[in-house]
């Protein structure tokens, strides 16, 4: 189709806007976290550059603990992602290849699950937590998995399917258990898939917040995302302090996009898009 | 190629089953159960699932210590005979507390038991008041009323099932607020998965057709999406703040709102604020996914449709929509579904106020932040009923394809 010249320019523009719209928030957080408190209100509140530039902001912060709650979001995402990542494949592989009694059964389980409205289990959750005495610690990881593994499996179970049988077939010829099938011949070649569910399931966990929130109120086992929101009820609207720690804890999302864009797209398009 | 599954096989599938099990199966079960019940851990009487007679121990011994205590001191002023009797009675206070000096929680009784216990505890309390109002013209220390006041919750230890079937259900179709932040969520799903689409969908076609830039385009749109959503309404908060917020003092500078400050203080303010954060965080999601699917279009249908001189609205709507609808359907389910359970944004961004109370966030101050478990499960599950429509409608009535066994 022969695109002409208005249309290519209206593309364009609108391609910009979106742009400018995108990324705005995140320049106007980042040019307010460099603000001085008193620059933050009245006239020289929508100044785009500060009279006097200052990193107190970000010194603060840092004294406040940002870091240790990036510590923590880091132990829990990186746990999960271990667990999940192990249970999914282990999962999806029996699914991608086996057919029995049941399955689709098991499929809409898990895809129902994950369409189940997350409120329901906080509370049961947290009841539970309260009588095992596990409340404020990282056994909350083990929670995600009601948000997470649904997911990732779906993700596995896509790229699995992609995988032709023959190789596995003649594994299977030469005498491979389904262990070292999956193991040692299925694995390798399925890593790429694995890498992006992995992805994933990082970046949910890193994103959780309901969980973390209900059951992790002590300080010393916060997340990002609930740290953050505490330093407004606490210290009322610093928006200097609460700008500059979100600078912070947006730079690790920032570099898991630029680095890893390719499979975080492969794993939001997994099994909503049929090829 | 139906075979059975071998053991080896279904262990494969053994961690799986578990950890879904305690942290999904047993949870909503649990859910089910407590709105069964009048649930409250924040009131003695109904802090558990009590099916039959239950007695609150340490409450008893407590209320029977301070009685025997309080009339410890109406001894000194009572004569001998009257002296005598009350001595007695508080010896059988004390007999009746005492096995339940060491307990710690509440504990079952079977409902003869707890009728004898009522019935002596009944007559202590008649004759008690016998000798206080024989003794109308002496000053008591304490008086009536301090055993009144104690005798009252002693009755009360002596708890009775609170399972209430579908009380609470019933009580939902009552309940205004519920109506009120049923109708918010679906405001808010219907109008932010409304724009995510259109915007989506104009975002893919362009993406589809432009080569150029569209790295950069993917990139931008992904970092929006991948933060936390709890950071993203923290950062919209501030563009929103009546004071120093630019978004709010942009609206208010082209007249969408009378003040700065009614961004968020406004009922129609405040939604609009919670869709436009929703909007910006999840287009780039939607766009993504229906990219994905015009990519897999096959070129060569475009060329027919050209050949055959359709105009480009005839060729979206004949080829491109049709083909799409697949992937669109998924794409606009998981979104609806997200929207609808929408927790995090709103609560960060609003807490429910002005009208943006939405079901999650209603539910979760019932529960966690009132510790009414009863009536707070029974608005979750209305909720999961809810969401079970809205699937069933795509799936069933749209025909969107979830599970493909091929």
């Amino acid at each position: 189709m022969k695109t002409s010249k208005s249309t290519k320019t209206i593309s364009a523009i609108i391609i910009v806007a979106f742009l400018a719209v995108m990324v705005f928030p995140f320049f106007w957080i980042l040019v307010t976290s460099f603000k001085p408190g008193e620059e933050i209100f009245g006239k020289t509140a929508f100044q785009i550059i500060a009279n006097n530039p200052t990193v107190q902001n970000f010194k603060t912060v840092i004294e406040k603990g940002i870091l240790d709650s990036i510590k923590n979001s880091l132990i829990v995402s990186l746990v999960t992602t271990v667990y999940v990542v192990a249970v999914s494949t282990l999962t999806s592989y029996i699914l991608a290849r086996c057919h029995f009694k049941g399955k689709n059964m098991l499929m809409a389980l898990i895809l129902g699950v994950s369409m189940f409205p997350q409120m329901v289990v906080v509370g049961p959750i947290f009841n539970m937590f309260y009588k095992l005495d596990l409340l404020n610690s990282y056994w909350v990881t083990l929670a995600y998995s009601s948000i997470t593994l649904p997911s990732a499996t779906w993700i596995m179970v896509a790229h699995f399917k992609r995988i032709p049988i023959s190789i596995e077939e003649a594994a299977h010829i030469d005498g491979c258990t389904t262990w070292q099938t999956l193991w040692k011949i299925i694995f390798p070649v399925a890593l790429p898939g694995v890498f992006t569910c992995a992805i994933m399931t990082f970046i949910s966990a890193w994103n959780e917040y309901l969980l973390t929130c209900t059951l992790n109120s002590d300080k010393m086992y916060q997340t990002v995302p609930v740290a953050i929101n505490a330093l407004r009820t606490q210290f009322s609207i610093l928006w200097g302090e609460i700008t500059a720690a979100t600078v912070v804890v947006v730079i690790p999302t920032l570099i898991i996009v630029l680095l890893f864009q390719k499979q975080i797209v492969s794993g939001m398009v997994s099994g909503a898009v049929k090829e | 190629m139906k075979k059975r599954i071998t053991a080896k096989q279904a262990a494969f599938l053994l961690p799986l089953f578990l950890l879904l099990a305690v942290f999904a199966i047993y949870p909503i079960i649990t859910s089910v159960v407590y709105s069964l019940f009048d649930y409250r851990t924040n009131d003695q009487t109904v802090a558990g699932l009590y099916t039959g007679s239950n007695f609150n121990a340490p409450l008893f011994y407590e209320d029977c210590d301070y009685s025997v205590w309080y009339l410890g001191d109406e001894l000194l002023v009572l004569d001998e005979k009257d002296g005598a009797e009350l001595q007695g009675i508080m010896d059988e206070i004390t007999a009746l507390a005492e096995p339940y000096k060491d307990t710690k929680e509440v504990v079952k009784m079977s409902s003869k038991d707890a009728e004898a216990m009522q019935t002596s505890i009944a007559d202590i309390r008649t004759r008690l008041t016998d000798i206080f109002e024989r003794n109308g013209d002496v000053e008591f220390y304490n008086g009536l009323e301090t055993q009144d006041v104690l005798f009252d919750e002693i009755e009360g230890c002596f708890i009775n099932s609170n399972f209430q079937g579908l009380e609470a259900y019933k009580q939902l179709l009552r309940d205004t607020r519920f109506g009120k932040s049923l109708g918010s969520t679906v405001l808010f799903t219907a109008v932010s998965v409304f724009f995510e689409l259109c915007l989506g969908m104009g975002l893919a076609l362009i993406m589809n057709k432009a080569i150029k830039g569209i790295g950069i385009v993917r990139t931008t749109a992904l970092i929006p999406w991948a933060i936390p959503t709890a950071v993203s309404a923290l950062m919209w908060s501030y563009m929103y703040d009546g004071s120093s917020g630019i978004v709010a003092k942009v609206f208010a500078d082209l007249g969408f709102i009378a003040a700065p400050e009614q961004m968020l203080l406004s009922a129609g303010g405040a939604m609009t604020a919670a869709i436009l954060a929703d909007v910006w965080k999840t287009t780039p999601y939607m766009a993504l996914l229906l990219l994905a699917g015009l990519q897999i279009i096959d070129a060569g249908l475009y060329e027919s449709a050209m050949v055959d001189g359709a105009t480009p609205v005839r060729t979206f709507f004949s080829v491109t929509l049709p083909l799409l609808k697949p992937s669109m359907l998924v794409a606009l389910l998981f979104r609806t579904l997200d929207a609808f359970r929408v927790y995090d944004l709103i609560a960060v961004l609003t807490g429910g106020a002005q009208g943006t109370e939405t079901l999650s966030i209603y539910a979760y101050k019932l529960m966690i932040g009132q510790s009414n478990y009863g009536y707070g499960s029974a608005v979750v599950l209305a909720m999961a009923v809810c969401v079970a429509i809205i699937a069933f409608v795509f799936v069933k009535v749209l025909g969107a394809e979830l599970i493909s066994d091929d």
